[in-house]
């Protein structure tokens, strides 16, 4: 029970960080992102090529990290921006996400290919913490997963840049009105996302121990899961969403068979969303 | 090459019945379905289960009811389960949640039931599937061509079905409800339109189709499992009706020919310039790059939805005296259009 809340914390970590960039990102366009697990799979994929290329590990997680961060960039500024312009509807740009997602998805097929690929750092041997039991790259994670989460508490709440993202998500148009260029703030998001997605891409494919193309695609709606959990547009309850589908994933499969863990989590989102439709968390105006 | 050729007309008319069916559910309500492929792989499972009988000569296979009946019945089945399936579904995300999230909950819920198909299997059978679906018709003694042209009639048949069912709501009082929804449900809640109502059943119906589709895919095919309706096919049916033209019943045909079925097979004939993956991925590329340049400059689709005819006409329905007072208004108006008020533009 204690190794699998152990193996539930890695898990939630992993999410977590997606999660956490996907709701900041949510929360400022105010769109879902159906593209959002592409670009983990897209970080994943630059950090392996940088990685085998003979960079060292975490230097190629950083370019993976600045390539997909310039990717939602690209994305925002030739795909969202004329849509937003025009006044589009939510759901104009919710599809859009997802012919987004097949090019990305589809792209990353005709470079790399779609055989599993691997990183040429190990995860490391098992260690025992405490009553868990987890491997070095379990703990790597975790503590990336931590700085980064923590770094972005910190710079959302006692920067000025933090402020201004904050405020636009709140009330764009009262934004704009006391001066913050919303503009900049939300290709800043994209790059803040689009890093996000990246680390927790790398992550996910050292967890699995396999890397293919639909490596995020497939995670994504664990990701969506945490996010309704926690409540739609709220970072923390992002964190806090992951933590819970994180744990019950692992605990449930060591219960049950593990063939249905995946599906634990969606149940619990399901009946979550009978007894309480905003979420854990509900951000006004973003959910109902 | 016919045989492609009356293939792609049969696997056209079986996916027009998808996009109808779709186009019922987001087209005129606005009610975005992300899983709708799921609704038709669990039809083509229930056809299969109800039709097929024992299991004979295919090895261990394990799966519910191991009912023989008449392959229509199948198929009417299929349906109904599907729309009892669908109730289901749309009762929980239906409750106070924005569209757009409630896509997202759709497609967790596709993904449960197909991880508990796949995994569970007495049900039908898991991942490993159904083999010998029967040949329908006396389709056993028919060679690959002909069964397809038999299959591509038959579902001539349905999507003619399908089509006038879609058009009956489409223009009925209970259709303009359903517009009124997509464009706006507060509005249309304020007059007392039954919003909640004509959002569940408009659900229901579509699903309906769904199932048939499937159950018709599934005698066509003979044979599924659960790599058959992978989440991703749920996408490529929406990409087909939005470039196919939302609204639109003839761009929902549109779209499940040229999208779905001609890009599919077109790959075939084109000369291979890498792995089969590669192919595919184009294909895919195309799809989203079409989806977003038509959302951009193009949302209304390759053939969009007609205005309702008082919107042409002018005239709104009911509000026309009939009988000998009619009769006189209209020749009057003809006689002195300045009079009568004009049609608008």
């Amino acid at each position: 029970m204690l190794e699998a809340i152990g193996f539930g914390l890695v898990t939630a970590a992993v999410v977590a960080m997606a999660a956490v960039g996907l709701s900041l990102q949510v929360s400022v366009t105010n769109f879902i992102n159906f593209a959002y697990g592409d670009f983990m799979t897209f970080g994943a994929y630059v950090a392996y090529a940088a990685n085998s290329a003979g960079l060292n590990f975490f230097a190629a997680v950083a370019v993976g990290g600045v390539a997909t961060a310039l990717l939602g960039v690209l994305a925002n500024l030739t795909v969202f921006r004329p849509f937003v312009r025009r006044k589009a509807r939510v759901i104009t740009l919710l599809i859009s996400t997802i012919g987004l997602s097949f090019i990305v998805q589809n792209l990353i097929v005709i470079i790399w290919g779609t055989g599993a690929e691997r990183y040429t750092v190990s995860i490391g041997n098992a260690h025992h913490v405490g009553p868990f039991l987890w491997t070095t790259g379990d703990m790597v994670i975790m503590v990336t997963a931590f700085v980064l989460l923590l770094g972005l508490h910190l710079m959302l709440r006692y920067t000025r840049f933090g402020k201004s993202l904050r405020a636009t998500s709140n009330n764009p148009d009262l934004a704009l009105a006391s001066g913050i260029d919303t503009g900049r703030v939300v290709n800043y998001t994209w790059l803040i996302a689009g890093f996000f997605a990246a680390v927790a891409g790398v992550a996910l494919a050292m967890e699995l121990n396999t890397l293919r193309p639909v490596l995020g695609f497939n995670e994504l709606f664990v990701v969506f899961g945490a996010i309704i959990l926690g409540g739609i547009g709220r970072p923390y309850g992002a964190m806090l969403g992951a933590l819970i589908i994180g744990i019950l994933t692992e605990v449930s499969g060591a219960y049950l068979n593990p063939a249905y863990k995946g599906s634990i989590a969606f149940a619990v989102v399901v009946i979550l969303l009978l007894v309480r439709p905003q979420g854990l968390l509900a951000a006004k105006g973003k959910s109902a | 090459m016919t045989y492609f050729l009356i293939d792609l007309l049969a696997m056209g008319m079986i996916t027009s019945i998808m996009t109808i069916g779709l186009n019922m559910q987001y087209g005129f309500a606005g009610i975005l379905n992300f899983t709708f492929y799921t609704f038709v792989g669990v039809g083509a499972y229930v056809t299969a289960v109800v039709t097929m009988g024992t299991p004979s000569g295919y090895g261990s296979e394990s799966y519910i009811l191991h009912w023989s009946l008449p392959w229509p019945i199948g198929l009417l089945i299929a349906g109904f389960v599907c729309a009892l399936l669908g109730l289901a579904m749309i009762m929980v995300t239906i409750r106070r949640l924005r569209s757009d999230y409630l896509a997202i909950v759709t497609v967790s819920i596709g993904f449960i039931i197909w991880n508990l198909i796949n995994n569970y299997i007495p049900l039908f059978d898991g991942g490993n599937g159904l083999f010998g679906i029967p040949y329908i018709a006396g389709g056993a003694n028919m060679s690959n061509v002909q069964y397809s042209m038999m299959m591509g009639l038959i579902g001539l048949v349905v999507l003619v079905g399908a089509l006038w069912l879609s058009r009956r709501i489409a223009n009925s009082p209970y259709g303009r409800v359903l517009r009124a929804i997509r464009e706006d449900e507060v509005i249309a809640e304020s007059f007392e339109k039954p919003v909640r109502r004509a959002r569940i059943s408009i659900f229901m119906v579509g699903c309906f189709m769904a199932g048939v589709s499937g159950g018709l895919l599934a005698y066509y095919l003979t044979s599924w499992n659960p790599q058959g309706f992978l989440p991703i096919e749920s996408f490529i049916l929406m990409a087909a009706l939005i470039i196919g033209g939302t609204g639109s019943n003839w761009g929902a045909i549109v779209g499940a020919f040229v999208i779905v079925e001609l890009l599919t097979e077109i790959s075939r004939y084109i000369p291979t310039f890498g792995s089969e993956a590669t192919v595919g991925a184009v294909r895919a590329i195309l799809i989203g790059l079409m989806l977003i340049l038509f959302l951009m400059f193009r949302p209304e689709g390759i053939v969009p939805e007609r205005p309702e005819r008082w919107y042409r006409t002018g005239r709104v329905p009911g509000s026309e005296p009939s009988g000998l007072v009619g009769a006189i208004k209209r020749r009057e108006a003809a006689l002195w259009p300045s009079r009568t008020r004009q049609p608008l533009a």
